[in-house]
């Protein structure tokens, strides 16, 4: 018969002891009375004896564990007998014990291993032993209440476990139970964990944006006025033009086309024919600045401004217009802008040969800017027409490629929106671009102090100051300012 | 109801309120004697009686012969005829030899007889472990005379609720059955010295306490209140209620503590199975404290075994302090 090899409980306070060291191996044989192992209690090192002749086998204890008094800890085999399956388990760790022992929980040897057998957990029993002391039956309890109850029979799906008192609070306050964590045994929901709970503030979906890629169309304007407004240093100027003189030819040009059965000529029209007019007097304002190294500006002024097609403006995007301010700027005028920067890129200003103002308009999708070519060489009834038939194909989708390539210069008129006054952002790798406001009357203060109601526009140019200066944009703005105030000078 | 004077103060033991009471009632009312075994020369086998066959004679301080069941015969004809007798039982565990006469015989008559018929005795026995007086001597039986219609059973737990509860007894026009504790005999408090009586079926919040009512009985009522004082230097506060009479029972003070405190732990002497704290616990999770347990209801009870005469094994058979205030302290942390 096996005979037990226990850890001998050596003094009267003592609960456990130290393993030190085995002084026989397993399968060693040992005689009655020979010692077997050292012991350590915290107060003594002492040999243990073992108590039968046999064969050591069976040690369950690594020197340094500490193991609870009475707690077998090996056999004592008589030869030829083998060890039952059952007690041969080494036991691996001596945490539990102590745990259980830093919690200050005490639990019977055998308590100890029906629980570990088991797995259950002893931190969760209540021992009703002497001093609450976790005893066999104690586990047993807990095993039979957890194995076949709960084990067996979890909540189903939807169900929560939570105390009567802790559904009655969150009935009471509308919480659902469902998103409660349960401190209790088995993570039952009490009555604490309901009143500490704070609710998430109730989701409100954050308003989603309507997603749109930026692709087609939109990306090439995106592209472009970035790479403009990056790249080009705008100057803007603003004047204030009387349009007096302008409605009164418009009126007098519109009844010319009634009587003639021509089409309207429209304000644009007539803006599109005074600013040719006033770039034909202004040839800074109708250039282009190019890379001298074939980079940067690549684009022909013949081939400017390919939209609408649905390929996107992908020329340009990332190489044109590419030019820091550290890299040189050359201005023929002799005033002397004459940075090297040591890059090495050489620019050139290509004063244009045409005169091909675009003019911007609105689309669904974006905005297109057909180009009406050689304005300063048509009348205005011929602009008036081509004009109206860009915009209306425009709108329509069906702009060419040619309809849109080779504008020198871009007017955008937000005036029918009834917008006063803004900038615009340079349409590259053009100079410069007009925008127009609305007309209105307004109060002038005209000669002798008197304040009469004149109908008044706001026009701002913005021009590349690396091509344009402010007296050179100046001058172009009162030529035109002019031309448009006494349209009869575009007969000049 | 009981009137507290100014001599509130005066401490008595449990056993000499029970005398006090006997002996304030025989003064009164000739109807009532005491009838048992060695209740008269001797003095009762743990001295309640001591003295009063001196006071009051032969003919009202009877000694049987050992036959309990003569006793319980003797007290059921005298009722029946118009007396009001207080017989004794030296052992709880022989009221077993009474059983047919209590049963079958005092707790049936008045129904039987339409009300015409009614049987106003009180029969004393003494309860309980803890005496080393082993497993046919240490019985707590309350819960098999709970189970008959017909009879009261009361258990006080001081000296005040025993005279109060006895004098109320012995005035009732039921057969009663009155436990008293071997261990509380001994025990002190105060009692006034003029009679009072405490009506059957109402219990007593014997302390105030918001996280954990302990409902107790008997002996049991004062070994949770040591167990709460200790619980309350840790800040666990217990109420401890004390039904005193299981039968009438005062539902409702039990039910407004629970759901005050919304943790119950049923604390009685008697072995858990069949006990009276299945009853109190039945009765819990089906009142309207219901909603406000949140914790199971736990039941501290004797061990489902004979009481050991080892003292250490009887000491470990039934709930004593630590054993309740180690159940209570799980309890009051939502532990169990």
């Amino acid at each position: 018969v096996a005979v037990p090899v226990i850890m001998p409980k050596l003094e009267m306070a003592q609960e456990t002891a130290t393993v030190v060291e085995w002084l026989k191996r397993e399968g060693e044989p040992v005689e009655k009375g020979e010692p077997l192992l050292t012991v350590e209690t915290d107060k003594v090192t002492v040999e243990v004896e073992s108590s039968a002749s046999g064969i050591l086998a069976g040690v369950r204890v690594a020197p340094q564990q500490v193991v609870p008094v009475t707690e077998i800890i090996a056999y004592i085999l008589q030869p030829g007998e083998e060890l039952d399956e059952s007690v041969n388990q080494r036991i691996s760790e001596s945490a539990s014990w102590q745990t259980s022992k830093s919690q200050g929980q005490s639990v019977t040897p055998v308590a100890q291993r029906l629980a570990e057998a088991h797995g259950v957990e002893l931190g969760a029993i209540i021992g009703t032993g002497p001093g609450g002391r976790i005893t066999k039956a104690d586990v047993e309890a807990t095993m039979a209440a957890t194995s076949r109850l709960v084990a067996e029979l979890p909540p189903g799906p939807g169900k929560v476990r939570a105390t009567p008192a802790a559904r009655r609070i969150a009935r009471e306050r509308g919480l659902n139970l469902a998103q409660i964590a349960g401190s209790g045994p088995r993570g039952r929901i009490q009555a604490a964990d309901v009143l500490t709970f704070t609710p998430a503030p109730a989701v409100i979906p954050a308003p989603t944006a309507e997603v749109v890629p930026l692709r087609g169309m939109r990306r090439t304007i995106a592209e472009r006025m970035t790479a403009s407004y990056r790249t080009a240093p705008h100057i803007t100027l603003t004047v204030r033009v009387d349009m007096s003189g302008f409605e009164e030819a418009r009126a007098r040009l519109k009844a010319k086309a009634e009587a003639t059965g021509q089409p309207h000529v429209s304000a644009t029209a007539l803006i599109v024919k005074a600013v040719a007019w006033a770039l034909k007097r202004h040839p800074w304002l109708n250039s282009t600045l190019r890379q001298s190294s074939g980079q940067g500006l690549r684009q022909s002024s013949g081939k400017a401004l390919r939209q609408g097609s649905g390929q996107g403006l992908r020329q340009n995007s990332g190489q044109a217009l590419r030019q820091d301010s550290g890299q040189a700027l050359r201005q023929d005028s002799g005033q002397g802008l004459r940075q090297d920067s040591g890059h090495g890129e050489e620019g050139e200003i290509h004063l244009l040969p045409e005169i091909n103002v675009g003019v911007a308009v609105a689309v669904e999708e974006g905005l297109i800017v057909p180009v009406v070519r050689q304005a300063d060489r048509k009348g205005v009834a011929e602009i008036a027409a081509e004009v109206n038939d860009l915009a209306a194909r425009a709108r329509e989708g069906r702009l060419t490629l040619a309809d849109v390539a080779g504008g020198t210069f871009t007017i955008s008129n937000l005036g029918p929106f009834g917008i006063e006054q803004f900038t615009a952002i340079i349409n590259p790798p053009q100079a410069a671009i007009l925008a127009v406001g609305a007309t209105q009357p307004e109060a002038v203060v005209a000669e002798g102090n008197q304040v009469i109601v004149r109908p008044m526009m706001r026009m701002t140019l913005s021009a590349d100051h690396r091509i344009v200066d402010g007296a050179v944009a100046a001058r172009f703005l009162a030529d035109l300012r002019e031309a448009l105030e006494a349209p009869t000078l575009l007969l000049w | 109801m009981p009137k507290r004077t100014d001599n509130v103060r005066r401490e008595l033991s449990y056993l000499e309120a029970i005398r006090e009471a006997l002996w304030q009632e025989m003064a009164c009312d000739e109807r009532v004697f005491i009838i048992g075994e060695d209740v008269g020369v001797y003095g009762g086998a743990f001295g309640v009686t001591l003295g009063m066959v001196e006071e009051f004679g032969e003919e009202r301080v009877i000694d049987t012969p050992i036959s309990e069941y003569g006793i319980a015969g003797a007290i059921t004809g005298a009722a029946l005829v118009g007396m009001r007798p207080v017989g004794e039982i030296m052992f709880m565990d022989f009221t077993t030899l009474a059983m047919e006469q209590l049963v079958n015989q005092a707790a049936k008559m008045r129904f039987m007889f339409g009300g015409k018929a009614k049987v106003p005795f009180v029969l004393r026995t003494p309860a309980g472990s803890g005496s080393g007086a082993a497993a046919q001597h240490s019985q707590s039986l309350e819960n098999w005379f709970v189970h008959v219609p017909g009879l009261k059973v009361v258990m006080p737990s001081t000296p005040y609720d025993a005279k109060g509860l006895l004098l109320a007894s012995i005035r009732d026009d039921n057969p009663i059955i009155f436990v008293e504790h071997k261990l509380l005999y001994k025990t002190k408090g105060p009692v006034p010295e003029e009679p009072y009586t405490i009506p059957l079926g109402t219990a007593e919040v014997k302390r105030q306490g918001r996280d954990l009512t302990i409902v107790a009985t008997s002996i049991m009522v004062k070994r949770s209140l040591e167990a709460a004082e200790q619980l309350a230097q840790e800040g666990t506060e217990v109420e401890v209620v004390d039904p005193r009479t299981l039968k009438p029972l005062d539902e409702e003070t039990i039910v407004r503590s629970v759901i005050k405190t919304g943790r119950v732990l049923i604390v009685h002497e008697a072995c858990k199975t069949g006990g009276y704290g299945g009853e109190l616990a039945a009765i819990i999770a089906g009142s309207e404290a219901f909603d406000y347990l949140d914790t199971p209801i736990l039941r501290l009870a004797g061990r489902d075994i004979p009481i050991p005469y080892n003292r250490t094994l009887e000491y470990h058979t039934v709930p004593q302090v630590e054993t309740i205030v180690e159940t209570a302290r799980q309890l009051a942390r939502g532990r169990v």
